[in-house]
Parts: structure tokens; C-alpha cells; sequence
């Protein structure tokens, strides 16, 4: 299956520029981990020492936001898995 | 609708005021009607940073009746590239003075109060008691979800903005009616403190979040409930998400009463 994995521009640094990757896995957890092997920055930069997702990423699926199930959201082909910083400044 | 509209009735614009507010006036669907609206309205702006300077600007130049400022810092030198009502001698000042100084200026028919004091659990709600509405012009995500709990209780909309270098996030959260702030992010954010911000970027978000603000007071238009609406400066691409309430929200949720 055939999934494209955007990346929000702060993370562009981890991947050499590239903006979307893409992956083959059943639900976003696994989209997620495609990415880190290929690109093992990007996993220092999303996920705290014990592997969770940092609080300030979220996941999105097709432009829904996947909360509670933001590694687990099943995915098919043609799908789009976006990870997206949340903006935290005022 | 919660916003001014049951007392509109009771103001009337002066001579002077269809004047100054002529040119919105003009607008169909807004009218002296809605500016009655504006002038018996209460905004609280919850911090007088990138966001919050500019958007009391504008609020006060659509003649709001009454804001209320609310921050606990100083002005600092590094405060200056964004923060556009404090200026090179009012460092070291209180940022709610330092603001409300200029405002009074550009709008004397517009009350402003001045509030310089942490907003926590103990005060959140009292003081956003006896707004129309707030303005979220935080730089953390744990003051945020104060806010937002307060609004929730007290059944306030409240009007999220959030910023980070050249992006932004806006959505308008109407309680009961719409995703609250902790349906969105169930885990509060926790990011780090300093972060990359060029001033132009709270601008836009501002000013987004008082046209939501005309909007809803006024009740006119369509607003960003229930969207998040994504801005990225890098590439100039607005893009939209829709929300879903969580039934389990700690805060809003249906079933919150039965945890």
C-alpha cells in the first residue's frame, strides 16, 4: 500500500528537503516508523526518550486530526498521513 | 448567542461614531446595527504579546466598547519585533499599561481595563466573567487550556490563535457547540520555551481572530467553528482542517460527568 507521508516544514532539515515521503504500512504508526528508518532524525525530533509522540505534533489522516489514535489509524492506499507541528507562540 | 446583542438595543451611535465606523457600517449584512453590537461588547485579550498587541489594536479601532488586558510581564527589548503597542521606552514597563496607553490614544470611546496578573486555575474565571467573548494571545499551551476551561465553564466563546516562526492556527471555540481546545489536543503541548517567531506572523493570525471576533458580536458571517485553519508562511498556503467534539473530552465532554 502506497501511503504519502507529509511533513510539516520544520522537519524538512531531517529529510534533505523533501516534503512528502512515501511509505507502505497499514495504520500511521507504521507510515511513521518507514519515515524514521529512512530518515532517523526525524524520529530524535517527534518522539520523547520512551518513543511517545512529543505533545506538540499531531497526526493527521486525509486532514482529520486521528486523535486517541494518532500511531494506530488504520490507512489505505492512496491515503495521506501528515505529521504537523502545533503552533505554540502568541 | 451569547454576544451583546440583547443589549444593543439600549446604545445608540453618536454623530461622532457613524463617522469614525462609516466605512464598515457600509457593509451589508453589519450595518449600525452591528456596530451597536461592537460598542456593548466585552473582549478579554488574554496576553499582550504578537498576538494580543495587534489584535487590541484592531478591536479598538472597530470600536469594541470595552477590552479588558490581561498579561503579567514586562516589556523587554527582545518583545519588540512583534509586540507592536510597546515601544523602545516603555521597557521595563507593564505590558497592560504600556498597551492601554496607546489605545486610549487611538480610540477614546473604547474603556479599556488593565489587568497584570498570572491568569491561573484561582482567577480564570473571574476574570473573564463578564466578556462577550476572549481573545487568546498566550505564548503556552498550559495558560491556553486554563482559558479554555474557563470559557467552557462559564460558556464563553473563545478564540484560539497560535503561532510558530512563519505558521499559525486559528479556530473559534463556541462551548457546547463546538470542539474545545483539550478535544483537539487531549494532551496539553508542552513545547519549548523560546521558539523561532518573525513579527508578521502573529500579525496575520491577530487579525484573523478579531475578524472572527466582528463576526461573532456583530452575528453576521461564517465563522471558523469547528475548522482549524493552518497558515504556512514559507509557502503561503492557507489550509483547513475540520474538528470532531471528543464525547470524552475531560472538558467539554458528554460523558466528562461520568469519569
Amino acid at each position: 500500500m502506497s501511503i504519502k507521508v507529509k511533513l510539516h516544514p520544520v522537519l524538512h532539515k531531517f529529510t534533505q528537503g523533501q516534503g512528502v515521503i512515501e511509505v507502505n504500512g497499514r495504520n500511521t504508526g507504521q507510515c511513521l516508523r518507514e519515515v524514521e528508518k529512512m530518515f532517523p532524525a526525524v524520529r530524535e525530533e517527534i518522539r520523547d526518550k520512551r518513543g511517545r509522540l512529543r505533545s506538540y505534533y499531531s497526526v493527521l489522516v486525509n486532514s482529520k486530526y486521528t486523535y486517541p489514535k494518532q500511531l494506530s489509524t488504520p490507512v489505505k492506499d492512496g491515503d495521506e498521513v501528515e505529521i504537523r507541528l502545533i503552533a505554540p507562540g502568541g | 448567542m451569547r454576544p451583546g446583542c440583547d443589549r444593543a438595543a439600549h446604545y445608540r451611535l453618536t454623530e461622532s461614531d457613524l463617522i469614525r465606523y462609516g466605512r464598515q457600517v457600509l457593509y451589508g449584512g453589519f450595518g449600525e446595527e452591528g456596530q451597536k453590537r461592537l460598542k456593548c461588547s466585552h473582549v478579554v485579550v488574554a496576553g499582550l504579546g504578537g498576538l494580543g498587541c495587534p489584535a487590541s489594536i484592531y478591536l479598538t479601532c472597530a470600536g469594541i466598547g470595552h477590552i479588558t488586558l490581561v498579561d503579567c510581564d514586562y516589556v523587554e527589548l527582545s518583545n519588540l519585533n512583534r509586540q507592536i503597542l510597546h515601544y523602545e521606552e516603555n521597557i521595563g514597563m507593564e505590558k497592560p499599561a504600556s498597551a492601554a496607553e496607546k489605545l486610549a490614544r487611538l480610540n477614546s470611546t473604547t474603556r479599556i481595563t488593565t489587568i497584570f496578573e498570572r491568569i491561573t486555575e484561582e482567577n480564570a474565571r473571574q476574570i473573564i466573567r463578564e466578556a462577550d467573548l476572549v481573545i487568546d494571545g498566550m505564548d503556552n499551551f498550559g495558560t491556553r487550556f486554563i482559558l479554555n476551561k474557563a470559557c467552557v465553564a462559564e460558556g464563553i466563546p473563545f478564540i484560539h490563535g497560535g503561532i510558530y516562526g512563519l505558521f499559525g492556527q486559528i479556530t473559534t471555540i463556541l462551548p457546547g457547540k463546538t470542539p474545545c481546545l483539550a478535544c483537539i489536543f487531549p494532551e496539553v503541548p508542552s513545547h519549548r520555551s523560546i521558539f523561532p517567531v518573525f513579527g508578521v506572523t502573529p500579525a496575520l493570525i491577530a487579525v484573523l481572530q478579531v475578524m472572527e471576533a466582528i463576526k461573532l458580536l456583530a452575528g453576521f458571517g461564517r465563522l471558523l467553528a469547528g475548522r482549524m485553519l493552518c497558515f504556512n508562511g514559507e509557502t503561503m498556503d492557507f489550509v483547513y482542517h475540520d474538528l470532531r467534539r471528543n464525547p470524552d473530552c475531560k472538558i467539554c465532554g458528554r460523558r466528562k460527568d461520568e469519569h
